[in-house]
C-alpha cells in the first residue's frame, strides 16, 4: 500500500499541479461565462454537462504523459511494480480529484438557489465527464501520441454540440438537458471498457 | 532551399496520422451537415408559410424591445446569454437605478411600482382579450410603447448601456434586438430573398458562406493538433539537436512548415467543396441560374483560411515556447468561448471579432453584405495576428538553436524566486 501511495505523492507533486491549476482556473471562470445562480434543472444540466464535464479531459487524458519519453517509460517498466499498476493508481487519483471537484461545484450550484436532483446530477454529470476522459485516454494509449488523444475527446464533443444526438445515440453526452437519464449508464459503462481499452494498449507498447 | 522545405513537410504532414484523423473529421463534418442539403426551390404563390424574417419596422422593435426590458426590470432579473450559456443577472442599487432611468426616458414609465402596474395591465388585457375572443388564448410577449419624441437613434444607444451594463449578450445588445420582433414574412418578402440567393449571390455564394459556416467551427481547434503533433515531433523523435546544427536559417524552417501545414489542410477542404459546388452548378444549369464557379474558392481563402493560420500560428508558438501540448488547452478554450459565443448571431451579420464567424444560411444576402467590412476586418486581423506568431515562432526556435531559451517548469519557479 505504501508503494501505491509514493506513487500517488509523485502523481501530486509533479505531474498533476499544472492540470488541476486549468481545472481551478475553468470552474474559477465560469461565473463569468455562464449563470450559476437560480438555474432551473434543465439550465444546471447544461452548465454540468457541456461545461463542467469537459474537466475529464484535462484530468484524464494526459494519466500516460511522465511516459511518454521512452527513456522514463524503459525505466518505469524495469521496476518490479508493474506499469498498468502506476498507470491504475495515477487513474485513480485523477478520478478522485474530479470527484471532488465536481461535489464543490454541485454544492455551490446549489447553494445559489438552483433547482435540480443532486445525486443524479452528481452522477451524471459523472459520467460524462470518464466517458470525454476515458475517450481521450483510450486513443492516447492506442496511437502513443497525447495529442491524438486530445483530438478524439474535443472532436466528440463538438460532435454533440452539434447535433451528435441523432449520430451518437445512446453515448449522447448532453442528455440530461434534455430529461433523459438512461444515456448516462451507457456513459459509466462506456468509460469503463475504453478506460481498460487504453490501458491494455498503452501496457502492450514496451 | 524554401522550396525543397516545403515539398518535404507536405510530405511529412502526409505521413501523420493526425493529418488524416482531420481530414476525416472534416468529411464527416461536411456528410453529417451539409451531405443532404437541399437547394432551396422558388417559393411559389399560395404556401402555408414562407418563414419568419426579423422586422425592419423601427416602431415595432422599439416596442417589443422595451416591453422586455420593463418586464424584466420589474421582476429585477435579466436573463442574458453571453456565451451561449444562459445567465441570470441581477443588478446592484446603482445599476438597476440606471435602468430605471433608462426606462423612464423610453417609455415614460418611472419607478418600479409603475412598471408593475404597466406588466399586470399588459397580463390582464390579454387575457381579457383571449376570453372575449373563446378560442384558446396565446400570450404575446410583453410590449410598450415608445415615449413621445424618442428616436430610434437614442433609443440604439440607451440599449446598448442597458446590455453593457447587464455584461452582454441581452436582449438589448445589437446583436438581439432586431430578433425581439420577427414577423412571418410575405410571399414577395420570400421572393426577394429567393432573388438576392440567385441573382446578387449567383447561387454558389449563398451555399459556399453555408459550408464555411460548418467547417470554420471545426477548422476553428483542427490545426492546432495538427501544429503540436509537428511541433513536438522533433522533440520526441530526438532528431532537435540534429535538425539545429544544419545550416538553413530558422526562419525559413519554421515558415516552409507553417505554409506547408496551411497548404494541407486548405486542400482537404477544396477538395470537399467541390461535392456542393457541383451540386449547386448542375441546379443552376437547369433552372437557368448564372452560378459563380468559384464562389467555394473565394470562400475557403476569404473565410476559412484566415482561421486555419490563426490556429495553426497558436498551436506552433505555445509548442515552441512551451515544448508542451499546452496549446491544445489554450485553442480549445478559445475555441469554446467563440463558438458559444457565436450561438445568438447564427443567422450571419453580427461577425465582430470572433474567431468562428456564423452565417448558418444560405439566405440573408443582404445583411451579409451591409456588414462585410466588419467581417474583411474580422478576417484581415487574425491573417496579419497569425502572420506575427509564425514570424515570432521563428524567432523563438532561432533563440532555442542558439542555446539562448530553454523552457522548463523549474526555471520558471527559479525566476519568480529571483525576483
Amino acid at each position: 500500500m505504501e508503494r501505491y501511495w509514493q506513487i500517488e505523492k509523485t502523481n501530486l507533486k509533479y505531474h498533476i499541479p499544472l492540470h488541476f491549476l486549468v481545472c481551478v482556473f475553468l470552474l474559477g471562470i465560469s461565473p463569468f461565462l455562464m449563470g450559476v445562480e437560480n438555474l432551473s434543472a434543465a439550465d444546471t444540466a447544461k452548465v454540468l454537462e457541456r461545461y463542467v464535464a469537459l474537466l475529464g479531459i484535462v484530468m484524464m487524458v494526459p494519466v500516460f504523459l511522465p511516459e511518454q519519453d521512452r527513456a522514463v517509460q524503459e525505466l518505469v517498466y524495469a521496476k518490479y511494480t508493474k506499469g498498468a499498476a502506476v498507470y491504475l493508481v495515477r487513474l485513480l487519483g485523477n478520478v478522485l480529484i474530479l470527484a471532488a471537484f465536481l461535489g464543490i461545484y454541485i454544492f455551490v450550484l446549489r447553494s445559489n438557489n438552483c433547482e435540480f436532483p443532486v445525486v443524479k446530477y452528481y452522477f451524471g454529470t459523472f459520467a460524462g465527464m470518464l466517458f470525454f476522459g476515458a475517450l481521450g485516454l483510450f486513443f492516447y494509449g492506442m496511437t502513443d501520441n497525447l495529442v491524438i488523444g486530445y483530438m478524439a475527446s474535443i472532436v466528440y464533443y463538438i460532435m454533440a454540440v452539434g447535433g451528435g444526438n441523432k449520430y451518437l445515440k445512446m453515448f449522447y453526452p448532453f442528455s440530461m438537458s434534455m430529461e433523459r437519464y438512461g444515456e448516462k449508464l451507457w456513459l459509466f459503462a462506456g468509460a469503463a471498457v475504453l478506460t481498460a481499452g487504453g490501458m491494455y494498449f498503452r501496457c502492450r507498447r514496451k | 532551399m524554401f522550396i525543397q522545405l516545403f515539398i518535404k513537410e507536405c510530405r511529412q504532414t502526409a505521413k501523420s496520422l493526425i493529418y488524416w484523423l482531420i481530414v476525416l473529421v472534416l468529411i464527416f463534418d461536411y456528410a453529417s451537415q451539409l451531405g443532404s442539403t437541399e437547394i432551396m426551390p422558388e417559393p411559389k404563390k399560395g404556401q402555408k408559410e414562407y418563414g419568419y424574417k426579423q422586422s425592419e419596422d423601427k416602431n415595432i422593435i422599439m416596442k417589443m424591445t422595451l416591453g422586455q426590458l420593463l418586464e424584466e426590470y420589474y421582476r429585477e432579473n435579466y436573463s442574458t446569454y453571453p456565451i451561449g450559456f444562459y445567465k441570470n443577472v441581477t443588478l446592484d442599487e446603482k445599476e438597476d437605478e440606471r435602468i430605471g432611468e433608462i426606462i423612464e426616458e423610453t417609455t415614460g414609465i418611472s419607478g418600479r411600482a409603475a412598471a408593475e402596474k404597466a406588466v399586470s395591465d399588459w397580463y390582464a388585457g390579454q387575457e381579457r382579450t383571449g376570453g372575449e375572443n373563446g378560442g384558446m388564448m396565446i400570450m404575446r410577449n410583453m410590449e410598450a410603447e415608445p415615449a413621445a419624441g424618442l428616436t430610434y437613434e437614442r433609443f440604439e444607444e440607451l440599449m446598448d448601456e442597458a446590455d453593457d451594463i447587464l455584461g452582454g449578450g441581452s436582449s438589448y445588445g445589437e446583436s438581439c434586438r432586431g430578433g425581439n420582433a420577427s414577423v412571418p414574412m410575405t410571399y414577395e418578402d420570400a421572393m426577394e430573398e429567393y432573388r438576392e440567393l440567385t441573382v446578387k449571390d449567383h447561387l454558389t455564394g449563398g451555399y459556399a458562406r453555408l459550408f464555411s459556416d460548418y467547417m470554420v467551427v471545426f477548422l476553428g481547434i483542427l490545426p492546432v493538433f495538427l501544429a503540436v503533433t509537428r511541433g513536438l515531433r522533433d522533440k520526441r523523435a530526438g532528431m532537435q539537436e540534429l535538425i539545429y546544427t544544419r545550416r538553413c536559417s530558422s526562419a525559413v524552417i519554421i515558415l516552409s512548415r507553417y505554409l506547408a501545414m496551411l497548404v494541407m489542410l486548405v486542400v482537404p477542404v477544396l477538395v470537399i467543396s467541390v461535392l456542393p459546388l457541383s451540386h449547386c452548378l448542375k441546379y443552376a444549369s437547369a433552372a437557368g441560374i448564372q452560378a459563380d464557379a468559384f464562389a467555394y474558392v473565394k470562400y475557403t481563402f476569404g473565410w476559412l483560411l484566415p482561421t486555419i493560420m490563426i490556429v495553426t500560428s497558436v498551436g506552433m508558438v505555445l509548442t515552441e515556447l512551451t515544448d508542451t501540448a499546452l496549446a491544445v488547452l489554450v485553442q480549445g478554450a478559445w475555441w469554446f468561448v467563440s463558438v458559444f459565443a457565436g450561438v445568438g448571431s447564427l443567422s450571419g451579420g453580427m461577425y465582430g471579432w470572433n474567431l468562428v464567424p456564423r452565417h448558418n444560411t444560405e439566405l440573408n444576402w443582404s445583411v451579409y453584405h451591409e456588414n462585410f467590412t466588419q467581417l474583411a476586418a474580422n478576417r484581415i486581423l487574425y491573417a496579419v495576428l497569425a502572420v506575427i506568431l509564425a514570424v515570432f515562432t521563428a524567432f523563438i526556435y532561432s533563440q532555442r538553436r542558439k542555446g539562448r531559451y530553454r523552457f522548463t517548469w523549474k526555471g520558471i519557479g527559479r525566476s519568480k524566486k529571483q525576483i
